[in-house]
């Protein structure tokens, strides 16, 4: 599975640090069962994989699924072939993991709000500056599907098939969710 | 909005990132060239995907590095101890047995954890290990292994003998319930800075999976030569340590 099946775009994945054959070799000796070169992987890579968690699931789940994707990584380990860099594998590892923990908890999410009033009951600006924060207080507030697809789409540069064939939709749904989702963010960020 | 309007935007996202046929994406150009209300619109999408673009990766508050060592540490443990694999011998060729995992900094497990995580743990603990050691009972012991000493029956918490079953399963008892001592010492000495909720948390855990534990013992003095109630009797003291390691980090900083 996670050598299999659509991945991100290609400006997904870029190494943050080194090249990515120095992290081909990290990975070889992770998998050989070197926990020092699997840990320089984990100090390269978790901010990504910590956002990932954070924007598709809450920033209450991320940690834990953050470790969840590393341990999932780590048995993984072995499949991966260095065929694509070692951060676009992880990458796929971490939706595939943040995806069934999304399934799994769906119906316990009391945050999954459909409708559009769903941004009228985030607090007041503060009148900060930092649209960043902004934005992602609003992202947070999002519809869990319109969130899952935007955060996909427009945050880590999946294509709209890949999407469909990660959440077992058409991309007619995808890309429906996509309009929605910005069409919402918008509103927030032009008060 | 006219149907046109509503038409019109609900393609914008799609008009944006060029997934319109050419002529769709004709018709909307010339619709934004001539309506205001929907060329701002389009203009807020492309400035809520620019945002998007730009966001970056999140830190998390505290380092996940030892809760993630300590649950790979946790895995192959328990894979060798139930055969799943062999522990890595080197080889001329260097060939890979098995995954070893070179232990080169070990350090205490930080978990980001809630109380009710802890008590659903535990909870769950004492339903599987309840139900496993009732079907080994009625089901008449286990599977056969090597002969191992039996240990005194009703024996409470200390020390292991050497030669008991646990170590016969290869599986170091007295390690664990050296660690575990110590760890219950952190928390005694430490136990004034934690609230009531939570020390009464972690005593009701603790003796939920202390009963389990002792249930193990029972069912080993049954049958102490059971590989799988020995491995089963090492899992639950791996689990009491997990969870005091858990608690204690809730007043030792890692």
């Amino acid at each position: 599975m996670d050598n299999a099946g659509p991945g991100p775009s290609p400006r997904i994945g870029q190494p943050e640090v080194g090249p990515a054959a120095a992290e081909r070799d990290e990975a070889a000796r992770a998998a050989a069962g070197d926990t020092a070169a699997f840990e320089r992987l984990y100090r390269s890579h978790v901010g990504r994989i910590h956002a990932l968690a954070a924007r598709m699931l809450s920033a209450e789940e991320a940690p834990e699924a953050t470790q969840d994707v590393f341990v999932r990584a780590w048995q993984r380990l072995e499949t991966f072939r260095g065929e694509a860099q070692f951060g676009t594998w992880l990458h796929r590892v971490a939706v595939n993991v943040i995806l069934t923990r999304r399934a799994a908890h769906g119906t316990r999410r009391s945050r999954f709000v459909e409708g559009d009033e769903v941004l009228e009951t985030l607090p007041a600006r503060t009148g900060r500056s930092d649209l960043g924060m902004d934005f992602e207080s609003a992202l947070a507030a999002l519809p869990g599907g319109a969130r899952q697809v935007f955060v996909l789409h427009d945050i880590e540069g999946y294509r709209h098939e890949e999407i469909a064939t990660l959440l077992g939709v058409t991309t007619g749904t995808t890309k429906a969710q996509l309009h929605r989702a910005r069409m919402l963010l918008r509103r927030r960020l032009a008060e | 909005m006219t149907p046109t309007h509503d038409r019109i935007t609900d393609r914008l996202s799609e008009w944006l990132d060029g997934g319109l046929v050419p002529a769709e994406h004709a018709e909307v150009e010339a619709h934004l060239a001539g309506c205001g209300d929907c060329a701002a619109i389009a203009e807020e999408l492309r400035a809520v995907r620019t945002e998007a673009a730009r966001l970056g990766p999140i830190a998390p508050a505290a380092d996940l590095w030892p809760g993630i060592l300590a649950r790979i540490q946790e895995e192959s443990a328990r894979a060798v101890d139930t055969g799943e694999i062999e522990p890595a011998r080197a080889t001329a060729d260097g060939a890979r047995r098995g995954r070893v995992v070179r232990m080169t900094r070990r350090q205490p497990p930080v978990w980001s954890f809630t109380l009710p995580r802890l008590a659903l743990a535990a909870s769950l603990l004492v339903v599987l290990s309840g139900g496993m050691v009732w079907l080994m009972l009625t089901n008449g012991g286990g599977r056969e292994s090597a002969v191992a000493r039996r240990q005194e029956p009703g024996r409470q918490e200390g020390p292991a003998v050497s030669g008991t079953p646990a170590m016969a399963a290869g599986f170091d008892v007295a390690r664990y319930e050296a660690t575990i001592s110590e760890l219950e010492q952190v928390l005694v000495t430490h136990r004034s800075e934690l609230d009531t909720s939570t020390v009464r948390v972690i005593e009701q855990n603790l003796a939920t999976i202390d009963r389990a534990v002792e249930e193990a013992r029972r069912a080993l003095a049954a049958d102490p030569a059971s590989r799988y109630l020995n491995t089963h009797l090492a899992s639950q003291l791996r689990q009491k340590a997990q969870l005091l390691r858990q608690a204690t980090s809730l007043v030792v900083p890692s």
